[in-house]
């Protein structure tokens, strides 16, 4: 069977992040969630995948090719304005036919999950979706069940009409006949796959399942599931990574390709170090997720913290890291762990230090000796006052 | 500069020569064909791409053995006649053809006199006569091509069938030539790329080798003797030869670029120290006693050349020169003792170079090649090889290699300043972290695309584009320019800035773009100067500065880029890179394959 992987979204809520990569392509133990997606369906044996992709579509493409690193075939299809996951859908109308599957490319989701689906939908011919339990089901679209037939599913309702907890897990068993749902039920702005599924004479069955499902809506998110996932994963550390032997590494962590570790410095557990990384003398990094080609300075402190793609933080830098209240768009999260971001080409003076909760966006800049705290758009600087 | 395959196995040879042509299509395009072999030939040809001459194949055909060609003229203009293969006149020889033969005037003189009537203006024509006149029913196929191969001057890669006769007999001189082993079917090609979804075990063939190809596999030949070559596995992924979502080879090769710098400098730097480890034997002696390096190279390469000589000179405090390949002789009163030449070559297979560097070992220098080919024809003729690690690239404008052979080239750089003393560890250290610089860097430029894409909508209506540069600057004006006139059409020109105001200028109105280097490395203070003149004459200006550059004032559009120092200028060339590409591609043009260019030029 062949899967459609809908990878064609923004992911507004990950900014600064998602200003030069789409969501899929967040690292998470060094891989992007869509390569997490893809292993999972490539081991519940599928290997011919249509990426439907849209936003900053190049990172993307740029990373997997056709496939061939991972013994699949990939083609592409493009989404050229993200009008919701039913239209992403049918821009791959002409690459299936017949029986496939439908996943959403950033949920990290067990191949158990993919395989039941697909076996439910083999033995029933049925549309499938799989379901799961979610503690905050509100956030997501919550499916109301009759037995293993769906009733409803609500796109993010208030969360006090909500009276079950299975939400929409984003794997779907689907035939090509869908398209012609979709297209009919192609209404004004945002047509999303449930939309369509709703209209199904042939009705709509939910595959249940307990195993992993994560999802990273908010930038904290990223560092508490790349922590899950390392305690998970074996250890993967790039045979090119040079550790100087008075370095200390200890294990839940995961080393790209080129990163370089300077005597005297610690990294600690939930850390992930991109390709070409390098970790200055005596530093501490910990709990944190550093894209590539960034260089922290001697001496850093760096915890609970995400430094994006060829930032630089100065030397004696500290993000001391700790559980803080954001506020993003209006809502307040409270008691987050999330010791700062450093958006893409940032770039940290020596001794600046970062109040938890931080964000700084893209090619900002802060001068020596600068306390930051709160968000600071993009390509600002920030100096001594 | 043209491709052949064979094919003999228990398959249908028509669709593995015809999806083999397609993966050669690089090599060269204006015509092609096929013949399929067995008791009688069957020979197709036709003008025009590939496509032109599927139309005119059958749809399918019982023949297991064949041979095909894709080809870019040199001699005789492209037409169906013209196009390989070439037969005699009974159609029982086919023979296809990638090189020149030199003598095949006098050949072909000699042959008409007896008798022999030809019917194209090729070169290749005279191969299947002279293996008529040879052939004798109780001689070997093998015995024949070698006596005909004795009689030709010249380069070429050869393949030959005849009617009745089992497998194809090949050769080479000169050209690329590798066998592929599959588990129905033995291969000949150009390269890799031709067979390498039916299998990855290949050998290459030495010069002069005469190789029987049948299906159980390949005997070699040389002087009659039989003699074995090894058989290797290669790793390279023709498949990887495929867009992945991109709509030009160009533009996926230029998103590559982040990933091939990082390949190229992988494992080989160590800025604690200040060193680099190179996979290269030039003992610190002769390195010490070296008066000069010399870069010798075509296009691309060459201004690659011209870069890194710079570095050199600076850092290496060697004296260099930079010579394009055609141009090339060994003289002046070097030592070859004490002069090491360098060959730049993406492929490994420009004619040119190989016959530049030819001479350079007749004379006795030392040789060292910086080429992305495992295997290829250069690797063999030098000393050492450093491999620039970038990968497969298809599109026939070089973009990532560029960028790749200029990172290579200056690992190489510091690695003999520092043999030689002359580069400090300090000095080496800052250089290195710079290296370690340019995926970020060139990834940020990537991710600013979209201003470049509306900025070649805004100027691409431009009549000539004028690029320029001083110091490291000057060499990727040039290649700025040559980009552009390549897949665009326009008339692009780069100067080294100061060169402006003695001619160039002239030439300068509000119709013709000026594109500027103003980076670290660059001069960018007396870079602005020449700006200055070119806006007072009303051109429009885009430059490709460092944050510290205040460039706002004299440049309408302004690039950034971010501090790698002296290898700045090679990140404002992505910029360039992909303002070419998004003129060519508003203008419509087949961006892959460049009218009358071919991807490696392997004639001179």
């Amino acid at each position: 069977m062949k899967a459609v992987v809908l990878a064609a979204g923004e992911g507004t809520r990950l900014r600064p992040l998602t200003r030069t990569r789409p969501k899929p392509m967040i690292p998470i133990g060094n891989q992007p969630l869509l390569e997490h997606v893809l292993e999972a369906a490539r081991e519940a044996g599928i290997d011919e995948f249509v990426f439907v992709v849209g936003y900053k579509r190049e990172r993307i493409q740029s990373y997997f090719g056709d496939g061939d690193d991972w013994d699949v075939d990939i083609e592409y299809a493009v989404q050229k304005t993200q009008l919701g996951t039913g239209h992403a859908l049918l821009q791959a109308e002409s690459q299936v036919e017949g029986e496939f599957i439908a996943l959403n490319g950033d949920r990290i989701v067990e191949p158990s999950a993919i395989s039941a689906v697909m076996n439910e939908r083999q033995s029933t011919g049925e549309s499938i979706i799989a379901v799961t339990r979610h503690a905050h089901p509100e956030n997501y679209g919550v499916v109301d069940l009759k037995g293993r037939t769906v009733r409803s599913i609500e796109e993010k309702p208030p969360a006090y009409t909500v009276q079950t907890d299975y939400i929409n897990a984003g794997v779907y068993g689907l035939h090509d006949s869908i398209f012609e749902d979709l297209r009919s039920a192609e209404a004004e702005g945002e047509l999303g796959i449930t939309t369509a599924l709703r209209e199904r004479r042939d009705g709509l069955r939910a595959v249940p399942f307990d195993g992993l499902w994560l999802d990273v809506s908010h930038l904290w998110d990223v560092l508490a599931v790349n922590g899950r996932m390392l305690d998970r994963l074996d250890p993967s550390d790039s045979s090119t990574a040079a550790v100087h032997e008075r370095a200390t590494v200890v294990e839940q962590t995961s080393l790209g390709s080129d990163v370089r570790i300077r005597p005297g410095a610690t990294v600690l557990p939930g850390t992930s170090l991109g390709d070409n990384v390098e970790i200055g003398s005596n530093t501490v990094v910990a709990n944190a997720v550093v894209l590539p080609d960034a260089r922290i300075g001697d001496g850093a402190v760096v915890r609970d913290c995400i430094v994006g793609e060829n930032a630089s933080i100065g030397p004696n830098a500290t993000v001391e890291g700790g559980e803080t209240n954001v506020v993003v768009d209006s809502d307040v999260y409270e008691q987050v762990r999330l010791g700062g971001v450093v958006g893409d080409n940032g770039s940290l003076g020596g001794g600046v230090t970062l109040s938890p909760g931080t964000v700084l966006g893209n090619q900002t800049t802060v001068e020596s000796g600068c306390h930051v705290s709160g968000r600071i758009e993009h390509d600002a600087v920030v100096r001594r006052g | 500069m043209c491709g052949i395959i064979g094919y003999v196995g228990r398959e249908d040879a028509l669709p593995i020569l015809r999806d083999g042509l397609s993966n050669l299509e690089y090599r060269g395009y204006d015509s092609a064909g096929v013949a399929l072999g067995g008791g009688t030939l069957d020979v197709y040809k036709k003008e025009g791409k590939l496509s032109a001459l599927t139309e005119i194949l059958p749809e399918r055909s019982t023949a297991t053995m064949g041979i095909g060609h894709t080809r870019w003229s040199t001699h005789g203009e492209p037409t169906d006649v013209n196009a390989h293969p070439h037969t005699n006149e009974s159609g029982d020889v086919a023979v296809v053809h990638n090189g020149i033969i030199e003598n095949y005037a006098t050949l072909r003189d000699e042959l008409e006199a007896r008798g022999h009537e030809f019917t194209s203006d090729t070169d290749t024509e005279v191969v299947p006569h002279l293996v008529e006149e040879e052939l004798e029913p109780e001689r070997d196929l093998v015995d024949v091509v070698s006596s005909v191969v004795d009689r030709l001057e010249g380069n070429y890669a050869l393949g030959v069938v005849v009617a009745g006769r089992d497998g194809i007999v090949a050769t080479r001189r000169g050209n690329p030539l590798v066998l592929g082993f599959a588990d129905h079917g033995t291969f000949l090609a150009s390269d890799v790329p031709a067979f390498v979804e039916h299998t990855r075990r290949v050998s290459y063939p030495e010069e002069g080798d005469v190789i029987h190809i049948t299906e159980d596999g390949a005997t070699v030949y040389v002087d009659g003797e039989e003699v074995s070559r090894a058989v290797q596995e290669v790793d390279w992924d023709a498949e990887a030869a495929e867009k992945g979502g991109y709509e030009h080879y160009m533009l996926k090769e230029i998103h590559e670029q982040p990933t091939a710098l990082r390949q190229a400098i992988s494992g080989r730097v160590d800025e604690m120290k200040g060193e680099v480890e190179l996979e290269i034997d030039l003992p610190k002696e002769y390195l010490n006693s070296l008066e000069e390096v010399q870069f010798i190279a075509c296009g691309t390469s060459y201004h690659a050349g011209l870069y890194a000589a710079k570095l050199f000179e600076e850092h290496a405090d060697v004296r260099t020169s930079v010579e394009v390949a055609s141009e090339y002789e060994f003289d002046g009163g070097r030592d070859p003792w004490r002069t090491l030449v360098v060959a730049v070559t993406q492929s490994g297979e420009t004619a040119d170079t190989l016959s530049a560097l030819k001479r350079a070992k007749r004379a006795g220098a030392r040789t060292l090649a910086v080429t992305n080919t495992l295997g290829s024809t250069v690797t063999r003729l030098v000393d050492d090889t450093v491999f620039i690690r970038a990968g497969p690239e298809i599109g026939v404008a070089a973009t990532k290699t560029f960028c790749s052979q200029v990172a290579t080239l200056t690992l190489v750089a510091v690695h003999v300043g520092r043999q030689r003393g002359t580069m400090s560890t300090a000095d080496a250290q800052e250089l290195l972290s710079d290296v370690r610089g340019l995926p970020g860097a060139v990834q940020q430029v990537l991710d600013n695309e979209e201003q470049v894409r509306l900025a070649a909508e805004e100027y691409a209506d431009g009549d000539a584009f004028f690029f320029i540069g001083r110091g490291l600057g000057a060499p990727v004006a040039l290649e700025g320019a040559l980009k552009l006139k390549e897949i665009s059409y326009d008339h692009a020109e780069g100067f080294p800035a100061g060169e402006l105001k003695h001619g160039p200028l002239a030439l300068v109105t509000s119709e013709t773009p000026v594109l500027a280097i103003l980076t670290e490395g660059a001069r960018a203070s007396e870079t602005l100067n020449n700006v200055k003149e070119v806006e007072s004459r009303g051109a429009p200006v885009l430059g490709a500065a460092s944050e510290t550059v205040d460039a706002e004032k004299f440049v309408d559009e302004v690039f950034r880029v971010s501090e790698v120092g002296e290898l700045e200028p090679l990140v404002a060339n992505v910029y360039f890179q992909l303002f070419s590409y998004h003129v060519a591609n508003l203008k419509g043009r087949a961006i892959d394959k460049p009218r009358n260019l071919a991807k490696s030029v392997t004639v001179e």
